[in-house]
């Protein structure tokens, strides 16, 4: 019975976001997430202080699902970035800082809420409406006729996690087989609409990170005695499979919702064991080759059955069903009675592998868009964060098949866009001064704001002490080394940008990023020979950048709109 | 310990609670984060859920938001606005009481006015008020503001079409208030788009309201994480569930809907299933297997490529079904399944008992059937064809996070709601004086006047229908009547709106029609006839020369009225009615669609004849709380126009919009939109009503002890 208690009053507080607390912690997490952005981010090890295992990495995926935040503030931005993560895997970091940026910006200037969200919103939908124009400066369509592209993809997204732990040699490695990867789920012959397959990573802790590799179909781990049971495979053309998602346990099925009274001497397990039998009677007769089971399977039906040579596998696990309904061309079958012959399925051939430590049971599909990918490293932790990152591009690579494009990344296509919205905003004003009643001085001020939190994300890049500069032709980003003489030949101590599209030996000038300039025109329309030629690119997800951008302008919109909090303590 | 529960604590109180509504009134509002105990975080801008997350502890507080609750379960809008009201008339009540109390002690004390310096002086003000409320609201609603009104339908034909823009406008002006600035324009296009989409013809559009507003959750998507500039609208009904087992199909699709398992079970509840030999139940079991697959095979022949299932089906189910090439969802709410029944009117599927004969079963025809995708979540997709006025449509809401999401949901509910207020008429109902000959004379144009309503037509039509066997739901308002009548399915009530047409048709009623109703009615409730039916013998046998057995009568079919729960409306109206002979009485309506321009316009018009209506009164209660009434109303328009400058300032507006309205013109309004006269109005009525409330209250006692159970005795005299 449960206690009467009276509600206690909420707690209500008015413009939470002047106080210097909130301004604090807001600071501690931006410093946090600045911090672990970009292939030289540092990295995080977070751990629970009342046990479980910690964990090393700098992604935002599982850097905000640890963190464990109080302030109602801090909770709508990281679970509005942690929503984001779940949608598009990518440019979670990149949200995050910009929309603390945005807030610390805006709130800096002190404007009233109205006037910011108005100017917020319209300068988002010149960014956007920029982006996706056909004469964007910073966005490349994607040519499925070679894998380059792609592969600069993927490879930029395996840089630029660091905690994987990867030489240069396995980043090439790791890429090369997350698109391979990739590539085995697209069907061949598709008809009106593309139905993508499914890769399954396959867990292989401590082994060497080159030995990961991608196998079409599906590997099914069984344990050393298993492997024993198993007689050498006959070679045949094909494999017929049978895939129960029954349970073959010979537990009595549910019996409805009356009594069902059983005479003495009669055993309901023997009837049902023989029922079983029949069962294993009639795979014999059709000539099965391997029954796999979602459930358990009896033993007297194991046995039975390997002495007919048919090999059984039990307990393959629900998730996995799918994936073998799709490898073996059938549906589970539900029914332990007769089985219509076209229930069966079948595989093209059959065989045991050693990875490592591990046995596995390959089944190599005729046509099918299943693949397992095999991935290895050294420890615990790395593999999990290589896991993180492969599952990323995989999901990255799916939808950039959505949207055949890519942005330039390395910081270029923030700095370009800002850039960009500066010339545009000092040179045709009207748009918004018309409509929305602020002021010239107002929309100057927010478009400042605006533009350096895009920038300062650009330079959130660069961790170790760096000069950050941009250039006054294409505006791209820039870092340079550390210890630069005081008069600097920029085009020596430069070697290219931050997207590795142009090189400093053009005839371009500079401008550190921090400092005040000019509003200049970025070169818009990209040469397609100049795309062509540069082969080692640093690329970002198109539409996980653009969504990234509009998510983190609303929930800084959102939280700069926010005139009370009340807290419910009960 | 005891309080003094007067009106200047309640202005204390109600000064707090404006101050944190105010900032989230109007097209410039804010929005405020509530957190729940849970750890979700809410955003929102409707002032009920404000209201109710700040769990407040002052009792003259938590009377306030019951006022305010009950006024938003009515109308579904304007809490913000009943709180800045009830804030500023106690204001004024507070000012007049202080100056007269100033008076009384430097000048000497007019006799008529004296009894403000009572203690009881709020009990008087509190029965002008309801006075007002009553009479006086309705008189100036009906007689002086109805000329103003404009329609959201367009009058170009004689038939009442809906008029997309002036509908724009309208939810415009609601989701101002509603949802964040930055998507207040977005959200009210995919309302309206939405509406549009689902309406298959003008007249249905009421039909649409009721559907949507009941089967709301089922008809929206939330996705997190993504802007919401990607919501969309899509066609079809959404499932939130996967398919069990999925076969495309293409062509002639057939659904059937099943709210049992298909698969026999061994022994059904309250059986007894007795197994001698292993051998019974061997065959037990395969005449189980039979049975299954022999029902899919009959479903496979009658065309049938999708089952939906209210429970889970054995695994032997779904794999005969795939089998079969039919697609299973399993696990459907009750709510999905009722939807599903009303939007294309099927009934579910019922096992055949034997095994030898299947009928045709009831299966209905859609265009398609597949599965989306929504932010990596698998959803099914029905292309349901509706055989009513609703066409299935579904949004999907996008927010970055799942508190915007909700906020976008309940406004969207909360303007379904607003609407289907909006298309109903709003009865008004006042007296006019004798000596005002030229008012009662006055032809009221559109309005209906009580000898015009076809009265003995629906006396006959409801009194007749008993003998017909057939049950006439009574919309909206007679949902407690219909559980009643589920009991007794062979009684029937009259789809007339009861508690207006009732009592004027008593007289013409005959003992022997209405007999049978009355032997049922008997039954319904003994306990209430007897303290109900009191006001009305009397009215009746001062109205005519009745009979006994007329007034029986009379007292059952009260009870009906009763039952819907206006008993109480009813015997006000019945006192007037005795008044009828001396005073010209007037029905009237605030017809369906009625709307005034936003920015304040309503109050502006109000406050203005209030204060005309105040000059030509002649008690100086009367007077006193027209103007209270007409000086709060200008509050609402003044936290409006508050950051406004120059030109747009409150003051500047108020001398331009008096002006219009003196020199007849039309007024001006710096914002576009629209909103329902009709919500105002209640609005009004319910602050007037949860004044008088606080005011009649005199000393708060509080009680420091477990709250007691309370037995509801009426309810078991019922049982």
């Amino acid at each position: 019975m449960s206690r009467l208690e009276a509600k206690k009053p909420s707690f209500c507080k008015s413009e939470p976001l002047t106080s210097e607390r909130v301004r604090a912690t807001l600071c501690v997490l931006k410093g946090i997430l600045t911090s672990s952005y970009g292939p030289s981010g540092r990295l995080k090890q977070l751990h629970n202080g009342l046990g479980g295992c910690v964990c090393t990495t700098s992604q935002s995926s599982a850097l905000l699902a640890n963190l464990s935040v109080t302030h109602p503030i801090l909770k709508i931005l990281t679970t509005s970035m942690q929503n984001h993560v779940s949608c598009f895997s990518d440019c979670g970091l990149f949200t995050a800082i910009l929309c603390c940026n945005l807030i610390e910006n805006d709130q800096r200037i002190g404007l009233m809420p109205t006037t910011v969200i108005k100017v917020n919103k319209h300068l988002l939908s010149l960014c956007t409406s920029y982006l996706q124009s056909e004469f964007c400066g910073c966005r490349i369509l994607v040519d499925f006729s070679s894998t380059q592209t792609l592969l600069c993809l993927v490879r930029s997204i395996v840089t630029s996690k660091p905690a994987c732990m990867l030489t240069r040699q396995e980043i090439d490695h790791i890429s090369a087989l997350i698109l391979r990867a990739f590539l085995l789920t697209i069907p061949e012959n598709t008809k009106d609409c593309l139905l993508l397959g499914k890769s399954i990573i396959v867990p292989l802790k401590g082994q060497r990170v080159t030995d990961s590799t991608v196998l079409p179909g599906i590997l099914l781990e069984i344990s050393e005695v298993q492997l024993m049971k198993i007689l050498p495979i006959k070679k045949s053309d094909t494999f017929k499979v049978a895939l129960f998602c029954a349970s073959l346990s010979g537990d009595l099925s549910d019996t409805g919702e009356g009594t069902v009274v059983v005479s003495s001497g009669v055993s309901l397990e023997n009837a049902v064991l023989d029922q079983l039998l029949n069962l294993g009677r009639q795979l014999v007769s059709d000539h099965i080759d391997l029954v796999i089971c979602q459930k358990v399977v009896h033993p007297s039906l194991k046995q039975f059955l390997s002495m007919h040579r048919i090999i059984a596998i039990d307990r393959v696990g629900a998730a996995l069903m799918e994936p073998l309904s799709k490898v073996t061309g059938t549906q589970p079958i539900g029914s332990l009675g007769s089985i219509s012959p076209s229930s069966y399925g079948s595989v093209k051939d059959l065989c045991t592998e050693k990875f490592g430590f591990k046995h596995f049971l390959h089944l190599i599909p005729n046509e099918a868009t299943i693949c397992s990918l095999l991935l290895c490293n050294r420890n615990d932790t790395a593999w999990d964060e290589l896991k993180l990152t492969c599952q990323t591009a995989l999901h990255v690579l799916q939808l950039t098949i959505k949207e055949p494009s890519v942005l330039l990344g390395g910081g270029c296509t923030e700095t370009h866009l800002a850039a960009y919205i500066r010339h545009k905003i000092c040179n045709e004003p009207e748009s918004i001064l018309q409509d929305d009643g602020c002021t010239q001085t107002e929309l100057q001020l927010l478009t400042e704001a605006f533009c350096s939190a895009l920038e300062s994300v650009a330079g959130s890049l660069e961790h170790d002490g760096g000069e950050i500069l941009t250039d006054m032709k294409y505006g791209h980003f820039w870092s340079a080394q550390p210890e630069s003489p005081s008069v600097v030949d920029w085009p020596d101590l430069l070697s290219r940008c931050g997207c590795g599209l142009y090189t400093s030996q053009e005839e371009l000038h500079w401008s550190f990023l921090k400092s005040t300039r000019h509003p200049f025109v970025p070169q818009t329309c990209l040469p397609h020979e100049a795309v062509g030629s540069a082969n080692n690119l640093t690329l970002d997800c198109f539409t996980a950048k653009l969504s990234g951008l509009q998510v983190a302008v609303e929930t800084a919109n959102l939280i700069l709109d926010l005139s009370y909090i009340i807290e419910d303590k009960n | 310990m005891a309080a003094a529960g007067s009106a200047k604590v309640a202005l204390r109180v109600a000064e707090v609670l404006e101050t944190i509504v105010s900032c989230c009134v109007g097209p410039e509002g804010r929005q405020v984060l509530c957190t729940k105990p849970t750890g979700e975080v809410l955003i929102s801008r409707d002032g009920g859920c404000l209201l109710e997350a700040l769990h407040l502890e002052h009792p003259i507080a938590r009377m306030m938001v019951a006022c305010v609750s009950s006024h938003l379960r009515k109308t579904g809008d304007g809490a913000k606005t009943f709180i800045i009201f009830l804030c500023h008339l106690l204001r004024g009540l507070h000012a007049v009481t202080d100056k007269e109390q100033d008076s009384l002690i430097s000048k000497n004390i007019q006799t008529h006015r004296r009894h403000w310096k009572n203690c009881c002086q709020w009990k008087f003000i509190s029965q002008a008020l309801l006075k007002f409320q009553t009479q006086v609201l309705d008189y100036i609603m009906g007689h002086y503001l109805s000329k103003h009104f404009l329609s959201i339908f367009s009058s170009s034909t004689k038939e009442r079409t809906l008029c997309r823009s002036s509908l724009e406008l309208l939810l415009e002006a609601y989701f101002c208030g509603r949802v964040g600035r930055n998507n207040q324009k977005f959200i009210s296009q995919l309302m309206c788009d939405y509406f549009f989409k689902c309406m298959a013809c003008e007249s249905g559009c009421e039909e649409v309201f009721e559907l949507v507003d009941d089967y709301f959750i089922e008809l929206n998507v939330g996705v997190t994480g993504l802007p919401v500039s990607d919501s969309r609208i899509i066609a079809g009904l959404v499932l939130h569930r996967d398919f069990s087992v999925y076969c495309p199909a293409d062509g002639d699709i057939r659904i059937v809907i099943v709210t049992e398992t298909i698969q026999p079970p061994f022994s059904t509840s309250g059986s007894e299933f007795i197994l001698n030999s292993e051998a019974q139940f061997r065959t037990s079991q395969f005449w189980i297997m039979e049975r299954t697959k022999a029902i899919m095979k009959h479903l496979q022949s009658q065309n049938v490529k999708l089952l939906l299932s209210s429970v889970k089906q054995p695994d032997l189910v779904i794999y005969y079904a795939g089998l079969n090439g039919i697609s299973v969802v399993e696990c459907l709410s009750s709510e999905e399944v009722s939807l599903i029944q009303r939007v294309v009117g099927l009934s579910p599927f019922v096992l055949p008992y034997t095994s030898s004969r299947y009928e045709t079963c009831n299966t209905a025809l859609m265009n398609f059937c597949k599965p989306l995708i929504l932010r990596s979540k698998r959803y099914v997709h029905l292309g349901l064809i509706g055989t009513c006025s609703f066409i299935p449509h579904c949004i999907v809401l996008c927010a970055p996070v799942q508190g915007l999401v909700e906020q976008h949901k309940s406004a969207l509910h909360g303007a379904f709601k607003m609407l289907r207020q909006l298309f109903k008429d709003l009865d008004l109902n006042y007296m006019i004086q004798a000596s005002d000959q030229n008012y009662a004379s006055s032809p009221l144009t559109y309005k209906n006047s009580r000898e015009s309503t076809p009265l003995p037509e629906i006396v006959n039509g409801s009194m007749q229908s008993p003998y017909q066997g057939t049950v006439v739901e009574n919309k909206g308002k007679l949902a407690t009547t219909q559980t009643y009548l589920k009991v007794y399915s062979n009684f029937v009530v009259p789809s007339v709106e009861l508690e207006t047409h009732i009592p004027r048709s008593i007289p013409k009623v005959t003992p022997t029609d209405t007999y049978q109703t009355d032997e049922t009615l008997r039954y319904l409730s003994l306990a209430r006839i007897v303290d109900d039916s009191e006001p009305f013998m009397e009215s009746n046998s001062a109205n005519s020369t009745t009979e006994n057995t007329r007034i029986e009568i009379s007292c059952e079919n009260l009870q009906v009225t009763e039952i819907a729960g206006r008993g109480s409306m009813l015997a006000v109206r019945e006192k007037s009615l005795e008044m009828c002979t001396s005073h010209g009485y007037c029905f009237s309506s605030i017809p369906a669609g009625c709307v005034l321009p936003v920015g304040g316009n309503f109050e502006f018009l109000l406050h203005y004849y209030l204060l005309n209506y105040a000059k030509k009164c002649h008690q100086s209660e009367e007077t006193m709380v027209s103007v209270i009434i007409a000086n709060a109303l200008l509050g609402i328009p003044q936290i409006l126009y508050k950051s406004k400058k120059g030109n747009y300032s409150f003051p500047q507006i108020y001398v331009r919009t008096l002006h219009a309205i003196q020199t007849h013109q039309p007024m001006v309004s710096s914002q576009t939109g629209l909103e329902s006269v009709a919500s105002k109005y209640q609005l009004l009525t319910s602050v007037l009503q949860c004044l008088t409330k606080i005011l009649t209250i005199d000393l708060v006692i509080n009680i420091k002890r477990q709250p007691q159970e309370v037995y509801d005795q009426d309810s078991e005299e019922e049982v």
